[in-house]
């Protein structure tokens, strides 16, 4: 499968009356948008503001961050089976708005996670201070369950995205990638001496504000299965997951997923990127050795030499991703797994919740309990008001001078486990 | 801008006083002296830090003397109240690195005064010590001096101030057991592709985290004939013949004793107490028989359910005692009892 | 299947379960549940979800919702492993559970419940 990813460099964002993309900006018309939003009865009120890298600016809670794109030539649509029509995306052409993104915030629960510092200490930690972004709070009719409210959320984002993706439709690129995979035989014909490697990402799929959805099927309820990487670029795997701000993939990851794309940059020089597999993190243990299983017979039956294997979250996934490298390990397939850590404050205590000496390389996102101060900022976009409910916060978070005492945990994409950052421990 | 104070140790070797015919040297301060490796450290302090004295000491002298030394040592380095306090580099040397890990732990618990050392990961020391004091990381010779002077200086001066101690990869140290955050070159994608291209390709790759290691030992089949067997007695919990004949230390010890048993039918308060220092003696110091086990064996003796006790028993202490120190004594006893003809062991933990 | 029941200290979990299948309540803490469950471990019980579900942390959360299996015999060793690497992830967060505004605590127990929801309909297929 082929794809062509048009860039289109991203330099502002402007609210207008007209909604367009000039010269590398984009003009919202936020009473449009707003009308995109406003679709979903359970959303009562929304607001949306500017947030620009460098600016004194706190976003939280974050929910969601999202890159707009569009589909210019191929089959399917953005983010299939849930705004667009089920149909099978990867090939073709897609448009990207390279250099911002769609920041959804609101408070779902009382211990809501997630902040975007855009500038200070915080910001280094968050791959998102480096966007533009456009941040959208959405408040809910009264009464609304939390489950409809993450929902109306997560799908308002979707289509906000969508929407903003669709102003890029019509405008050259800037920069052309084009990623190509090969069928299995073409694969071996064309790369008979390199190492045949693959991608296999668990993804987080636990309940209620732990899901992913996979062209719209809830990823608990799927087998491991096989993508071709690019279909991930056209937004084949969204976020329903709001916990965990520091380890959790919000859809921008998965667009933009950097295991995709550095296997990609080695794609016919010193490998060949066979494929994606998926695998989910269930609760249930017998849902965990059944997508082990799965993940490991495909790997032998691919007849793969190597896998990167990236994790989702902490505790319930170490067992599967612990599972996974034993068994992809005992069917002879190399691995290198990709985590993060909770060392605990001293960074003393056993990391994983899970070990296996198969598990001999791996790449570490770093200690999600560090403590870190972030001191007061201008703006805040969203609420402080539960700032100090946020995982890894506490009451004791807010400090007299307004700066905040909390543990990486609190930073969206912190301890990213694709490996989305620089950011790492020993 | 005053400059920092450091103090230094050093062994009789590398202060030109010998080898080991003069290794029994005592501990002596040369207040104001720069001395060997310091000259290279001072080069490296430019005007930030100085050294202000330097303590000379053989290395069999601090290792048979270590409770008068170490007293004496931290007397030395207390009247010159330093900022800071380094030791060696050691390199391979196993006393002198055992001498410097001891001696910085010790200034460091003691005074409070943050102290560093450095040694070949390989020499005893580094496993010992490396969770109690930074120790750089450094090649297996003198000949390294320049490698572990350009970590070491460095690291000296960051914790005189008081900074932060970045991640061993970065700062140079032995990993110690705390995991610290930092910013790599590149992103965690990238690593790990990089890592699956070399472990594809058969190469060494150095993962960020290793697994807890678990040393799992098959037990060996079990002893067909007990009534005829021959079984010896050894213990980490640190029973010894009163009065700790041999000095085993009450943490991280570095050595063992052997103890004759013939003729003992039974431990009593007065013969045999604890060395251990990691829990309460008090019931072990009442009957050593509770942590080792003679009087219910002679019992199986007479009554034939064994052949015979050894008359030899071996003992350590196991709180904190380092695992590379644990597996060499395991296997100069075991190597003993196997000429002994001893059949099967019984090993008692506390 | 039979022969499975619910572990709880979220009294959410016992009101909406109640009648329906066995659910022991404990009013204990997070760690006191996982406590419980390792002596049921110890006795011969299986796990049959994962005592460390959910994103959010312990000591965060104070509830825990485990589902065992009822069974006696020897200690299933990867029960065992589980709950022992679950007790001690426990110790490395700071606690924080009772610090959290009162309206919080309906958040935590609706988290745990939905989170035991989801391995129950695995049960159920």
């Amino acid at each position: 499968m082929k794809l062509e990813i048009g860039n289109i460099f991203i330099k502002d964002i402007q609210f207008a009356s007209e909604a367009r993309i000039e010269d590398g900006v984009v003009y919202v018309d936020k009473a449009a948008l707003e009308k995109i939003v406003l679709e979903d009865e359970n959303i009562k009120s929304v607001t949306f503001d500017i947030a620009k890298p460098g600016e004194s600016v706190r976003i939280t809670p974050v929910k969601d961050v999202i890159e707009p794109r569009v589909k210019v030539e191929g089959r399917g649509g953005i983010f299939p089976g849930v705004i667009a029509k089920v149909d099978t995306v990867g090939s073709g052409k897609t448009h990207v708005l390279k250099g911002m993104a769609v920041v959804t915030a609101g408070r779902i629960v009382g211990f809501q996670e997630g902040v975007i510092d855009m500038t200070g200490p915080g910001a280094q930690y968050t791959p998102f201070s480096q966007t533009l972004n456009l941040v959208m709070v959405c408040e809910p009719v009264d009464g609304l369950k939390q489950h409809d409210y993450e929902k109306a959320v997560r799908l308002a984002g979707f289509r906000v995205a969508v929407a903003l993706g669709e102003l890029g439709r019509n405008v050259t690129p800037d920069e052309t990638k084009v990623y190509e995979t090969c069928g299995i035989k073409e694969g071996i014909e064309k790369y008979p001496d390199l190492p045949r490697v693959a991608y296999v990402q668990m993804l987080q799929s636990q309940g209620l504000l732990h899901d992913t959805y996979v062209y719209g099927v809830d990823a608990k309820q799927t087998l491991s299965t096989i993508l071709c990487p690019t279909e991930t670029m056209d937004g084949a795997i969204v976020s329903g997951n709001c916990v965990s701000a520091c380890d959790k993939n919000p859809t921008y990851v998965h667009e933009n997923n950097p295991v995709v794309e550095d296997l990609f940059a080695q794609h016919g020089k010193t490998l060949n990127f066979v494929c994606q597999i998926i695998t989910n993190e269930n609760v249930y243990l017998a849902d965990k050795q059944r997508s082990s299983d799965w993940t490991a017979k495909m790997c032998r039956m691919l007849d793969l030499d190597g896998v990167i294997v990236s994790q989702e979250g902490f505790g319930n996934p170490d067992t599967d991703l612990i599972m996974n490298c034993k068994k992809i390990e005992a069917e002879g397939v190399k691995t290198v797994i990709i985590t993060d850590e909770y060392a605990g404050r001293d960074g003393k205590s056993q990391s994983l919740a899970d070990a296996d000496a198969a598990a001999d390389a791996v790449v570490t996102g770093g200690n999600a309990n560090e403590v870190i101060i972030l001191p007061k900022l201008d703006k805040v976009i969203g609420t402080l008001d539960y700032i100090n409910k946020i995982a890894g916060a506490s009451e004791e978070t807010l400090q007299p001078d307004g700066s905040l005492k909390v543990e990486l945990q609190v930073i969206t994409g912190a301890t990213n486990e694709t490996g989305f950052l620089r950011l790492s421990a020993r | 801008m005053e400059k920092l104070r450091v103090v230094h140790y050093i062994n009789q070797f590398f202060a030109q006083i010998g080898g080991e015919e003069k290794a029994d040297y005592p501990a002596e301060l040369r207040k104001g002296e720069v001395v060997g490796p310091g000259m290279a450290l001072m080069q490296k302090f430019g005007d930030e830090a100085e050294i202000v004295g330097t303590i000379v000491c053989g290395d069999s002298y601090f290792n048979e003397n270590i409770d008068k030394a170490t007293a004496d040592i931290l007397e030395m380095v207390k009247s010159l109240s330093p900022d800071v306090f380094v030791a060696g580099p050691a390199f391979n040397a196993g006393r002198y690195g055992v001498a410097c890990g001891t001696i910085a732990a010790a200034v460091q618990e003691k005074l409070g005064i943050p102290a560093v050392t450095g040694m070949y990961v390989e020499n005893p020391g580094a496993d010992m010590f490396k969770n109690k004091v930074y120790i750089v990381s450094t090649k297996n010779s003198a000949a390294g001096m320049r490698d572990a002077v350009a970590k070491l200086a460095p690291l000296t001066l960051k914790l005189a101030k008081g900074e932060r101690i970045g991640a061993s990869v970065e700062e140079g140290y032995i990993p110690n057991g705390v995991r610290v955050n930092f910013f790599e070159k590149e992103r965690g994608s990238a690593r790990a592709v990089k890592m699956l291209i070399k472990k594809l390709a058969g190469k060494p790759f150095e993962t960020e985290f290793p697994m807890p290691v678990f040393d799992r030992v098959a037990p060996n089949p079990a002893v067909k004939d007990m009534a005829h067997a021959k079984i010896a007695l050894v213990t980490s919990g640190g029973i010894v013949p009163k009065g700790n004949p041999d000095h085993i230390e009450s943490s991280s010890a570095s050595h063992y004793g052997e103890y004759d048993i013939e003729g003992v039918m039974d431990l009593t308060a007065e013969t045999y107490e604890t060395a251990h220092g990691g829990y309460d003696p008090v019931y072990a110091n009442a009957d050593a028989d509770r942590v080792l086990p003679v009087d219910v064996l002679r019992d199986m003796e007479k009554e034939g359910k064994i052949g015979s006790l050894h008359h030899l028993y071996y003992a350590t202490v196991g709180n904190g005692t380092a695992v590379a120190s644990a597996k060499k004594f395991a296997a100069e006893f075991a190597k003993k009892l196997k000429d002994d003809g001893v059949d099967a062991v019984i090993l008692t933990s506390t | 299947m039979k022969g499975w029941y619910v572990i709880t200290n979220n009294p959410l979990v016992r009101d909406k379960l109640s009648g329906d299948v066995q659910v022991i309540y404990q009013a204990v803490s997070f760690e006191g549940l996982l406590r419980e469950v390792r002596d049921r471990v110890h006795k011969g019980n299986t796990l049959l979800s994962h005592p460390l579900s959910g994103s959010v942390k312990p000591r965060e959360t104070p509830y825990k919702s485990v589902i065992m299996m009822d069974r006696k015999g020897a200690v299933d060793e990867q029960s065992l492993a589980l709950i022992e690497n679950a007790m001690q992830a426990c110790l490395k967060f700071e606690q924080k559970a009772g610090r959290f505004r009162p309206e919080v605590d309906k958040d935590f127990q609706l988290i745990d419940w939905t989170l035991l929801e989801s391995a129950i309909s695995s049960i159920d297929r």
